[in-house]
């Protein structure tokens, strides 16, 4: 634990072997090619699919019919915001699925998409989402009778007085425009139907194989025990992979072909304008109440979240999990969050890594600056003013949730000693003598880590406890075998369990074998997602572990002679405390259980074997005002960005990037180290490259990798890193919830370096991403009229 | 070549190609891509489809020693060529040294790009013994990762030229 | 995302490459190096019939110097140009144009010819072609005939190549002794199509003036464009930071109807037209006083 060991993983995925949905092929099985709409808004009149059921090759077609007859619509938070997984009657954002042919390839599936002929009726389109709020708009769900998703204000400690108390007022608006997760790999599934059992076996990228199981036990009326899903290792997902429609599709397809088994590989195009790859749609505005000293005593955040023209991709979770991390890294005692999401014809947007926090932080850690800006105070300091002390910890923010511990000052000195600070604020004011324009951002935001459903429970979601199992069993080689729910998704969970359970049980990680399994096999899990993995999984390894050695102990000490209190587990071995070299190995008591059972004391069972089940402990539900201990742990990052701005061309140059992370106990720190380099990657790109757009009529313009600018090794700065550790108290080994990481923080870090460098130009830069088009124009607006541009 | 002429055109073709050091032959539509050939017809698994676009680069694979996207070339047009995909660059077991590199650096992650960059990674340092930092970047610009940002595939690289170096040769 | 089927050629001989395109005339569709092609294909927004591959035909890929003239094969990859040496001494503005083309796996199949037929705007070969006053040579139904580069370019994706016509080799000017030049190009990212771009070359006299300077910029309009005011105000002036601004201006008014999409508006495009002819100008000229010209 704690090393740098080479991942299990990766010698399979270093030679091509890993089995990625792609590359899995079933007899039988053809291949899938889904019709979508290209209208954003339209009544279907009639659909004819005719000649591609007559073109040879082609074994099944399905429509909306099949879906109505067949499925139910999805089930959504908030509720009652789900369509059928074809649509059905009408479509609601271009790329809506309207019909789909299973046959011998994916190019002639293709080729019979051709041959279906859809009548269309277009309706008004609804691309605003004010105008969307207003009375007379056109609705997206008639039966809903509006396109507002959700409102709420939420109100939390003394606002109103803080703001009528306070020394200055700070306000600004933000504009955040939709960014998405991309992994690499598309999503990817493999449905086959079993009409005689009446069941159901998929195959694919799940994120969570077991949620996505129980949702088509539901949609799709299939008993529970019937649905088998089996997570193969996946090329990421965070957040976005999507596919329920694939899945259900796929199902549907299979059900009409016999039941042979039916492979749908959404393709890139598919992924941008119809997939799980958009995210966070958003307008801000903000406004924060300080003391002279620059002490912030209220904050305000309005927010209209255009989630798309459903709610069928959980995208609107990114608008609740704010409230884990409301107010940062700061003592603010009294917030406000006003919460509007509405429907637009988009596409339905998605979870994507951070949530939700990304976007707030980019305005909290904006807000900050402004304020330091206005009192004439340096960042670093208006934040170290504000910290939440080391010794409050457990702290709980106004919005409910309880940060487990952190030192935010020790972070923030750290790197501003990497940076060495005060050279870089003294080369500034060089570079600004010679007409270069340098900036300099320096922001702190916290990642919530272990999601539990208080954390939602405003948007609908219900019961707490989100349960990671894992089974531990040994062999009579004593070879370490580990059953766990959740597939590979690259974040390294098979290499750590394997340390966690090597160290324990004084073997080698060769000794140890992970082995995902199948939805109806494993222990109740959730896998990947809201940083939880890595702390749940290890709660779930060491209560086995413990619970395994608990038997072990039990056996060893009949064996041994001895009483079970005075025998310990120790480098493999199971010996008594008192005369050590009174042992046996782990091999020999776990063989003794499997194969002399006339040797086990009464009452232990022939099997050195046991399950556990973790959950986060301590969460509460939400109380009227949202209020939950939402999410267990609370990692820090503190984050400084050196960029030049090019004025005359609006382009951005991130030319040093330095962060401190602490995320408690760091169980594998080259993992670690990973992860927060490729979140910072995906921070650039929502600040300065990604974006989705769509034109007044909802068509989307960015339906390709040329349009959609994912990062590349050109754009990526190589950080400079550091690493502060203050462990969680509440998690067995004191690590907290990573994987979500620099997301949270790089778009703030970046969009205040640019603001700081902008800023003696009269110029504020408040939409990401950041373009050079973008803060061109603001320059050139901001500039004297005399100055040619 | 076979009974088609030169000036006639056809839905199908017959494809002779050599992969990893072994002879392939079969008759596939023209419009089968090469990745897609790879994949389906001979059953190389190895290259990636990332976009069928010829942006990721999670489909390189090298074409007479070339690095070329597979999704945007025919698989026609590999006919009478020596491919190298992953699957040829481990032997035996024995993984190669670029490969052993990115384990040993933390070059990935999900690995989905992988196989991808590891040919990418293959031309350069045929080409280049001792690449700086600008030359790694250059070969690596038509490659994406999601997971990493780059940082540990740039250290595997470099891991990489060494071991090459220590070795005497190219791969 | 799977091409629809089409038929597919591999002619072995000019003669019966052309015989094909006069067979199937606008049902053709020619494959060079395909990396423009083929994923309009996968797309489905290609659509040919018969799709004629030229990668079989001999003698196409070489660069060799003729007189004063650098004379490349239609089907040379643009990665042979990147590593030829007689490119970087000879023509540098084509050589550093290369390297900002795309990405190595492009550049290994993508062929000089094909970029020049394809005519992307913002395309960095059609600038450098117009810049110098290239000269493509074509084969067709009637023989060879050269076409001038500022007669090649018509409007957008569109050239004066015939149907039946293919490019069989293009001659750039080889860069004089002691001319300085400079190709610059703003993109979102490295590698990215330019959002627009400025090729440049400029000589300067005994005296030191300027004489003979070519703008073309890229990316700014349906073809690239040759900024004929702007080359006329430079000519025998004294080159310096105003006439170089004074040039840019004259640059930037000659780019009519800028292109507009996501990534850059019309106006933005015309600004960074008159930003970049300023800085390659300034490039340029220092790179001639310099004396060297790489």
């Amino acid at each position: 634990m704690g090393k740098d060991v080479p991942r299990v993983e990766d010698r399979q995925l270093v030679t091509g072997r890993t089995e990625f949905i792609d590359n899995l092929t079933l007899p039988g099985m053809l291949h899938c090619a889904i019709l979508r709409s290209p209208y954003p808004h339209a009544r279907i009149t009639s659909v004819d699919t005719s000649a591609a059921e007559r073109l040879p090759g082609v074994a099944a077609v399905v429509t909306g019919e099949d879906a109505r007859r067949w499925t139910k619509p999805y089930i959504t938070m908030p509720e009652k915001w789900g369509p059928y997984c074809v649509a059905v009657d009408k479509v609601r954002f271009v790329g809506e699925p309207v019909a789909a042919v299973a046959a011998s390839s994916r190019y002639l599936a293709e080729d019979a998409l051709e041959l279906i002929r859809v009548e269309y009726e277009p309706l008004p389109v609804v691309v605003d989402p004010f105008k969307a709020l207003e009375p007379e708009s056109p609705l997206i769900f008639e039966e809903n009778g509006s396109n507002v998703m959700y409102q709420r204000l939420f109100t939390w400690g003394e606002v109103d007085r803080a703001f009528a108390e306070a020394d200055e007022v700070f306000a600004e608006t933000f504009r955040w425009h939709r960014v998405g997760a991309n992994p690499l790999e598309t999503f990817g599934v493999i449905s086959q139907w079993d009409a005689i059992e009446g069941g159901l076996t998929c195959w694919g990228s799940f994120q969570a194989p077991s949620y996505m199981a129980r949702g088509r036990a539901a949609n799709l009326r299939v008993p529970s025990n019937r649905v088998r899903f089996i997570g193969q290792p996946h090329g990421g997902s965070f957040g976005g992979k999507g596919g329920a429609r694939g899945t259900d599709i796929t199902a549907m397809l299979s059900r009409k072909a016999d039941g042979r088994p039916v492979k749908w590989i959404e393709d890139r195009m598919e992924c941008l304008v119809a997939g799980g790859s958009q995210a966070w749609d958003r307008f801000y505005e903000a406004s924060l109440a300080v003391k002279r000293d620059g002490t912030a005593t209220g904050l305000r955040i309005k927010l209209v979240d255009d989630l798309g023209a459903t709610a069928e991709g959980f995208g609107a979770s990114g608008a609740a999990k704010p409230l884990a991390s409301f107010v940062g890294c700061y003592a603010i005692p009294a917030a406000a969050y006003d919460l509007t999401i509405v429907a637009t014809n988009k596409l339905p947007a998605s979870p994507y890594r951070g949530m939700g926090p990304p976007p707030h932080n980019f305005v909290l850690e904006q807000m900050m600056d402004i304020a330091a800006r206005g009192l004439g105070i340096d960042p670093a300091e208006i934040r170290r003013r504000n910290f939440i002390p080391p010794d409050r910890f457990p702290y709980t923010i106004p919005s409910g949730n309880e940060y487990d511990s952190g030192n935010y000052e020790a972070a923030l000195d750290q790197v501003l000693a990497m940076a060495d600070y005060p050279r870089l604020r003294a080369e500034q004011v060089t570079a600004r003598a010679q007409g270069r324009h340098l900036g300099i951002g320096v922001v702190s935001t916290i990642e919530p880590g272990v999601f539990d459903w208080g954390a939602y429970a405003i948007l609908g979601a219900r019961g707490t406890g989100v349960p990671e199992g894992v089974t531990v069993s040994i062999d009579v080689w004593g070879k370490v075998i580990a059953r766990v729910g959740f597939p590979a998704e690259g974040q390294g969970q098979y290499t750590l369990v394997s340390q966690l359970l090597a160290d324990y049980f004084g073997v080698t990680l060769d000794d140890v074998q992970v082995v995902p399994q199948d939805t109806l096999s494993a222990p109740p899990h959730f896998g990947p997602g809201g940083s939880r993995l890595g702390v749940a999984i290890t709660g779930a390894v060491l209560g086995a572990a413990g619970a395994l050695r608990t038997k072990l102990v039990t056996v060893a000490a009949k064996l041994l002679g001895a009483e079970p209190d005075g025998v310990e587990l120790m480098d493999g071995k199971l010996r008594v405390k008192a005369a050590p070299e009174r042992a046996l190995t782990v091999a020999q008591v776990a063989a003794t259980m499997l194969t002399r059972a006339d040797l086990l004391p009464p009452d232990v069972e022939p099997s050195p074997e046991a399950t556990y089940v973790w959950t986060a402990p301590g969460r509460t539900s939400a109380d009227e005002q949202g209020r939950s201990k939402g999410y267990l742990t609370a990692a820090n990052a503190c984050h400084l960005a050196l960029v030049e701005v090019d004025i005359e061309t609006g382009q951005v140059r991130i030319l040093k990037y330095y962060l401190v992370d602490d995320c408690g106990t760091r169980l594998n720190p080259a993992t670690l180290e990973g992860m927060v380099q490729g979140a910072v990657a995906q921070g650039v790109g929502a600040a300065l490259l990604e974006e989705y757009v769509y034109d007044d009529e909802a068509q989307p313009l960015t339906s390709t990798y040329m349009d959609y600018l994912l990062p590349t090794v050109h754009e990526v700065p190589m950080t400079e890193k550091a690493a502060l550790v203050t462990t969680s108290p509440f998690t067995p080994l004191g690590a907290k919830g990573a994987g979500e990481g620099a997301i949270n923080t790089t778009p703030a870090a970046l969009m205040c370096a640019i603001n700081d460098a902008l800023a003696p130009l009269g110029v504020r830069a408040r939409e990401v991403p950041a373009s050079p088009n973008r803060l061109w124009a603001l320059i050139r607006d901001a500039a004297p009229p005399s100055t040619p541009s | 070549m076979t009974a088609q002429t030169s000036r006639q055109a056809a839905r199908t073709r017959q494809v002779r190609v050599t992969v990893n050091g072994r002879q392939y032959e079969a008759t596939v539509e023209a419009r089968t891509t090469l990745v897609d050939f790879l994949r389906a017809h001979l059953g190389l698994t190895g290259t990636h489809v990332g976009c069928e676009h010829g942006v990721c680069g999670a489909c390189t694979v090298l074409v007479d020693g070339a690095a070329a996207r597979s999704c945007i070339m025919l698989a026609v047009q590999a006919d009478g060529a020596e491919l190298t995909t992953v699957e040829g660059l481990s032997r035996d077991g024995e993984l190669h040294p670029i490969q052993q590199a990115f384990i040993d650096r933390h070059g990935l992650q999900c690995g989905f790009c992988t196989p991808g960059f590891l040919m990418s990674v293959c031309e350069l340092l045929q080409h280049d013994a001792d690449p700086d930092d600008e030359a790694i970047a250059d070969a690596l610009g038509g490659n994406i990762c999601r997971c990493t940002g780059y940082q540990q595939i740039v250290e595997s690289v470099r891991l990489a030229a060494a071991k090459l170096r220590e070795e005497g040769g190219s791969s | 995302m799977k091409p629809p089927p089409f038929e597919y050629a591999a002619p072995t001989t000019l003669e019966d490459a052309l015989a094909l395109l006069r067979e199937h005339g606008g049902d053709a569709k020619v494959l060079a190096g395909g990396q423009s092609l083929v994923p309009l294909l996968n797309m489905r927004l290609a659509r040919p019939a018969v799709i004629v591959d030229l990668n079989r035909l001999p003698g196409l890929d070489y660069v060799r110097q003729v007189d004063g003239w650098l004379a490349i094969g239609a089907m040379t990859r643009q990665r042979a140009i990147e590593r030829s040496d007689l490119a970087r001494e000879r023509q540098p503005l084509l050589h550093a144009a290369t390297r900002l083309i795309a990405h190595p796996q492009i550049r290994n199949r993508g062929t000089v010819g094909g970029s020049l037929a394809h005519a992307d705007p913002a395309a960095e070969y059609p600038a450098v072609a117009l810049a110098l006053d290239a000269e493509l040579r074509v084969a067709g139904p009637a023989g060879e005939r050269a076409i001038p580069a500022r007669n090649f370019f018509q409007t957008y994706l569109t050239t004066a190549l015939d149907v039946t016509e293919i490019v069989t080799e293009v001659r750039f000017p080889t860069l004089p002794q002691g001319a300085g030049w400079s190709f610059l190009e703003l993109s979102r990212r490295h590698g990215d199509f330019a959002l627009a771009g400025a090729a440049v070359t400029l000589s300067l006299s005994s005296s030191g003036m300027l004489d003979g300077a070519r703008i073309a910029l890229f990316g700014v309009g349906a073809t690239p464009l040759r900024a004929t005011a702007a080359e006329a105000l430079l000519t025998g002036e004294t080159p310096g930071d105003a006439l170089f601004t004074h040039a840019a201006q004259a640059a930037r008014d000659a780019v009519e109807e800028p292109l507009s999409d996501v990534h850059a508006s019309a106006e933005y495009r015309r600004h960074l037209a008159g930003v970049l002819t300023r800085r390659a100008l300034t490039e340029a000229a220092a790179r001639a006083r310099g004396g060297r010209a790489a």
